[in-house]
């Protein structure tokens, strides 16, 4: 979008930026935006959706975009395709795994 | 939608047959004179690197190659790709209406041509809300799209701002419509993270929000150097003397040249490291390192004043790398 002010002699063009999202969000806006509960969100996170890493009650979660986009995709399976949580579990586990080869094959191969 | 067809070999320039070895030479030449920081037409010069880039990343992967092969064998020049049938669906988002969406992306560093043979591996559009799911009181939310977008070092090094179209056309009404946006590139950003552009993917339905754009980032190959994480590998090849005596080089950064001391009995993939001109590591974390690694070159053909030399030392030298147990 693009938007002259003023006069000619003082003329201010206004771009806008579609900023890339915050990087990281807490529990409450990572579950808000994937259109999921919290609670279900920390469930899933017990579940090594993540990865291992601990989850308590007092466990302060932090999100990324990578963690987001899972989520949608994981809600998007269980809910579209009618796939349990332990097969989700599983295929996200593959994926995560060929991820880190893609990304060393990658490196190995620069 | 038809597509210009890329011949990648003849972007390298090399033979149809070429070995790994003939391909990464050809792009670190390439590479080398096109450079957006080295050429002197800076915007030619990205030109070039992006489809320089494109063409090593189809070529260096031996399954990308061979299907890239596989098709390349039903094309003539000039040709126009028609997408094969059972890859009409790869870049489609979920549609309110259930349909599925087609979507082409501009300004990501890959042509369409890749786009469509090559993109949207995974899940490519989602919809949390589609099929059978919750809907929200006044529509269903977009679905989301997922694309690559190439990023080179110098703008992991600064971060970047990038003009980004994408056109989405409806099969059912034939009716296609394109968004152009920008997106900031973080400065720090890591092969394989995903840079969520909000309310940039799938139109929602009613009164509903979109859904999302999830841009995953690919580093662009860079002549020099290699990449894990925030550190940079460079290999330096090295004589054999100056790996026993030791010596000084000067080893390219992306700041600038620095000059690196070699120790004596510096051996073959012995790792160098140079603290701190890595990639950023994120907000104020400071930069990741460059590992040198060292590779000893041999020297393949030899005069008879140096065998007489080599020969000399030989019986002269008391190292043995074999125990003798």
């Amino acid at each position: 979008m693009k938007a002259s002010v003023f006069a000619e002699e003082t003329s201010l063009t206004l771009v806008c930026v579609t900023e890339a999202a915050p990087t990281t969000y807490s529990l409450e806006a990572a579950a808000s935006l994937a259109g999921i509960h919290p609670e279900m969100l920390r469930h899933y996170c017990r579940l090594g959706l993540f990865g291992e890493s601990p989850v308590g009650p007092e466990t302060e979660l932090i999100f990324d975009d990578d963690a987001l986009c899972k989520v949608r995709r994981f809600e998007s399976y269980r809910r579209n395709h009618g796939m349990n949580r332990k097969t989700l579990r599983l295929i996200f586990s593959l994926f995560r795994d060929i991820e880190i080869l893609q990304t060393e094959l990658r490196f190995l191969r620069a | 939608m038809p597509v210009e067809f890329k011949d990648y070999y003849v972007t390298l320039g090399v033979a149809r047959g070429a070995s790994d070895d003939e391909i990464k030479k050809a792009f670190r030449k390439l590479a080398r004179k096109y450079h957006p920081d080295v050429a002197k037409d800076k915007k030619l010069g990205e030109e070039k690197f992006k489809e320089i880039n494109e063409a090593h990343e189809v070529l260096s992967d031996p399954i990308k190659r061979k299907q890239y092969d596989e098709l390349g064998a039903n094309w003539k020049e000039g040709a126009a790709y028609q997408q094969p049938s059972g890859q009409q669906a790869r870049r489609n988002g979920t549609s309110h209406h259930g349909q599925a969406d087609e979507f082409h992306f501009g300004g990501t560093g890959f042509s369409d041509f890749f786009e469509q043979m090559f993109g949207g591996r995974g899940a490519s559009g989602f919809s949390p809300q589609g099929n059978g799911a919750r809907s929200e009181p006044f529509g269903q939310r977009g679905g989301d799209i997922e694309g690559d977008i190439l990023v080179t070092l110098d703008e992991v090094m600064k971060g970047a701002v990038r003009d980004i179209s994408l056109q989405s056309s409806d099969p059912q009404t034939g009716q296609s419509k394109t968004y152009q946006f920008k997106v900031r590139i973080p400065a720090g950003v890591r092969e394989g993270q995903r840079i969520r552009v909000p309310g940039k993917g799938g139109e929602g339905s009613g009164q509903a929000v979109s859904g999302d754009l999830y841009l995953r980032v690919r580093l662009a190959a860079h002549p020099d150097f290699r990449v894990r994480g925030a550190d940079l590998y460079y290999d330096l090849d090295v004589a054999p003397w100056e790996g026993v005596l030791g010596t000084t080089v000067t080893v390219p950064t992306l700041k600038g040249q620095v000059n690196l001391r070699v120790p004596p009995g510096t051996n073959n993939a012995q790792q160098l490291r140079i603290r701190g001109h890595g990639l950023p590591k994120g907000k104020n974390e400071g930069n990741g390192d460059i590992y040198v690694v060292v590779d000893i070159q041999l020297p393949k053909t030899i005069n008879d004043e140096e065998r007489a030399l080599w020969e000399q030392l030989a019986h002269a030298s008391s190292f043995k790398p074999r125990s003798e147990s």
